[in-house]
């Protein structure tokens, strides 16, 4: 098996594949994250800080929803989206040239057997 | 007996036994029904929760004894044969996470502190993402059964896997603890069954799912009990929404008009209030999820990688609906059950505790029928829950110590019966502790479960996948480091040192200490890789290279078993 790791790992194709899904996968972290830390941060420092008190207050005259609670409706849908353009992503494009690349190498590896 | 449903119930002796109870933030949730020994239906179960309760039963062990013969290798019985599809995984991934304690915990929270309750969902839920973006696919690509399979594939594999083991058992049995007792106080009030009764029938019932059933029986039993609890979660919503005027904002205007705090329900800041609390918590939530054996196994049950991406769009989808619809539950509870005297006591408290809240509301909005079906959906919920966790337990010891510690090397293939016997003594041990730490409020022991799992196991796999310098001896000291900072932060917190042992004040200020164990867990790994110069250290960081290729591309991973 080894010998098909080290085909691969001098595959250009491979080091492409990790950089655009690595790049893929760390953009959406850092979305999530910094959803989480604005959502974490604007209860702890609710109602002092200005990134937080607008959380508290009424989407409308009279009415009982404030903005906190659609935040954090759109952030659960927004994880749910993610994850799916992640999935739509790694399991069409980024698999079709994985497989591509682990079958170059198995049958290289093979050959110079 | 079981009164029929249909039958008037006579109001006074209907025997909604008082036990008011003070909720801490935090506490609720995780420790939930926990501390929820609390009357419902009173003297006796009503006869649908038990017939219900019966029903799933006999469904269950049907099919245990079906998985039973379906179970032939090793691998049925750890990962189901790596057959499960990515939808049917992202149900039982689901269902691990939707317990009792998330369901009633949650609405509970949310009965009492309004919109901060909402942190447990989104914290919960955002680990989800995370998983998939940064561990699922490299987890299943690297494992074989148990996560400890993925950090010991280029780390010296016995210190490595004790040590993954200690940190999976400890999880395990606190989790467990916090379930049982939960278990045993829930039914001991909704069926009037005798607590330690209840606690040896849930510890009966799962040491028979995972012994005979294995993986397979476990993850249906899962399934079942999610699809109970979302139709459940959904239909409770539907009853709410109806008795409101039909719209979401009818239910949070009458739960404006009924909270003693008003309008302030609606935003941050009613639960915690200290800053660093806030942001450990958090950091329990988010990454103690993602460090929970039971849940990280579920990755070695799909096929592949592809299917184990799917099944976190699966999980991140339910999790997310059922906590939306906890949202509009824990609302609705302040809405129907807070201002009707039938669920307060002389006080104005909630009747057993906050954590009942979601229980009352399935009576104030469907009645004793629709009671009796939230009953027994919570009944089979810590079923499943509980047997997730035995499963994950036995599977520990007996694969990751015994036949890869202790029997290294002899090809023992002992290892199935040896995670039988683990079932049967886990069973005994998480009864005999439910027995012994009844009266305890148990909170505690499931925060710790969370902090380990965010600072013991998370570091140790996230490290070993994306740094390359990371040495056995640095994984060790980090994981001791974490362990430790853990534990003395919750016995010197005001948990356990002011609240359990009675001292003034806490040495430890936080409640949440997952912040700080992590940090100690991380600096540890890295220094100890860093300052690591032996041979082995070299070999180590050598090996990450074809780890990576692995990692990536899944070549060399378990597939299925194709049968």
């Amino acid at each position: 098996m080894e010998h098909i790791y080290r085909e691969i790992h001098r595959d250009p194709r491979f080091h492409e594949l990790e950089r655009k899904r690595g790049r893929l996968s760390w953009l959406l972290a850092s979305i999530v994250v910094g959803n989480i830390m604005w959502y974490v941060f604007a209860t702890a420092f609710y109602p002092e800080a200005s990134f937080a008190r607008f959380w508290g207050e009424p989407i409308g005259e009279g009415m009982a929803t404030t903005w906190g609670i659609v935040i954090g409706l759109i952030q659960t849908v927004l994880f749910i989206v993610l994850v799916n353009y992640y999935i739509y992503r790694a399991n069409g494009e980024f698999d079709d040239l994985k497989d591509a690349i682990v079958a170059d190498a198995t049958r290289t590896a093979g050959d110079g057997k | 007996m079981p009164r029929s449903s249909a039958t008037p119930r006579a109001t006074p002796d209907v025997g909604l036994r008082p036990f008011p109870r003070g909720v801490g933030p935090g506490a609720a949730v995780l420790a939930c029904p926990a501390d929820a020994a609390a009357a419902v239906s009173g003297g006796g179960a009503s006869g649908i929760a038990i017939a219900l309760f019966l029903l799933f039963v006999s469904a269950t062990l049907g099919i245990t004894w079906w998985a039973a013969r379906r179970t032939r290798t090793t691998k049925d019985f750890y990962a189901a044969g790596g057959n499960i599809t990515g939808f049917q995984n992202g149900l039982a991934i689901a269902g691990d996470f939707m317990s009792a304690a998330s369901f009633l915990g949650v609405s509970a929270l949310i009965f009492s502190f309004g919109f901060d309750g909402l942190i447990y969902a989104v914290g919960g839920l955002c680990g989800w993402p995370l998983v998939l973006f940064l561990l699922a696919e490299r987890l299943k690509n690297l494992g074989k059964y148990t996560f400890a399979d993925a950090v010991s594939l280029r780390l010296a594999a016995v210190p490595i896997r004790c040590m993954a083991a200690c940190g999976s058992l400890i999880a395990v049995v606190l989790y467990l603890i916090g379930q049982m007792v939960g278990a045993g106080k829930l039914i001991e009030v909704l069926f009037g069954l005798d607590y330690s009764l209840a606690v040896s029938v849930v510890g009966g019932l799962m040491m028979i799912y995972v012994c005979f059933g294995g993986m397979i029986a476990t993850t249906w039993v899962q399934i079942i009990k999610a699809v109970l609890l979302l139709c459940g979660a959904t239909l409770m919503t539907w009853l709410v929404i109806a008795q409101t005027g039909y719209s979401f904002a009818g239910v949070f205007a009458t739960a404006i008009e009924r909270h003693a705090q008003g309008p302030a329900i609606m935003s941050p800041g009613g639960m915690v209030h200290d800053p660093i609390s806030v942001i450990s918590l958090g950091t329990a939530l988010v990454f103690g999820t993602a460090g929970l054996p039971h849940i990280l196994m579920r990755f070695f049950t799909v096929p592949d990688a592809r299917e184990a991406r799917r099944s976190v769009f699966f999980a991140t989808a339910f999790i997310g609906y059922f906590y939306i619809l906890t949202f509009i539950i824990g609302f609705g509870a302040i809405a129907l059950v807070a201002g009707n005297p039938a669920f307060l006591d002389d006080a104005g408290a909630l009747l057993g505790g906050t954590n009942m809240a979601a229980i009352h509301l399935a009576r104030a909005a469907g009645g004793e029928l629709f009671l009796g079906f939230m009953s027994a959906v919570c009944f089979a919920t810590i079923l499943a829950v509980v047997s997730g966790l035995t499963l994950s337990g036995a599977s520990t010891i007996s694969h990751d110590l015994y036949a890869n510690v202790f029997r290294r090397g002899t090809g023992d293939d002992r290892a199935v019966s040896i995670s039988r016997y683990s079932a049967i003594g886990l069973g005994i041990i998480a009864v005999l502790l439910a027995l012994l730490f009844e009266a305890q409020n148990v909170a505690y022991m499931v925060l710790l479960a969370f902090t380990v799992g965010a600072s013991v196991n998370f570091p140790l796999l996230f490290l070993v996948m994306y740094w390359p310098r990371l040495t056995t001896t640095g994984a060790l000291l980090g994981g001791i480091l974490g362990l430790t900072t853990a534990v003395a932060c919750i016995v010197l917190g005001p948990t356990v040192w002011v609240e359990v042992l009675g001292n003034a004040q806490a040495v430890f200020p936080y409640k949440y200490p997952a912040l700080f164990a992590m940090i100690a867990s991380f600096s540890g790994s890295i220094l100890g890789s860093l300052f690591d110069t032996s041979e082995r250290g070299k070999r180590e960081r050598a090996a990450f290279s074809d780890q990576y290729v692995r990692s990536q591309t899944g070549l060399g991973a378990e597939g299925a078993s194709g049968h």
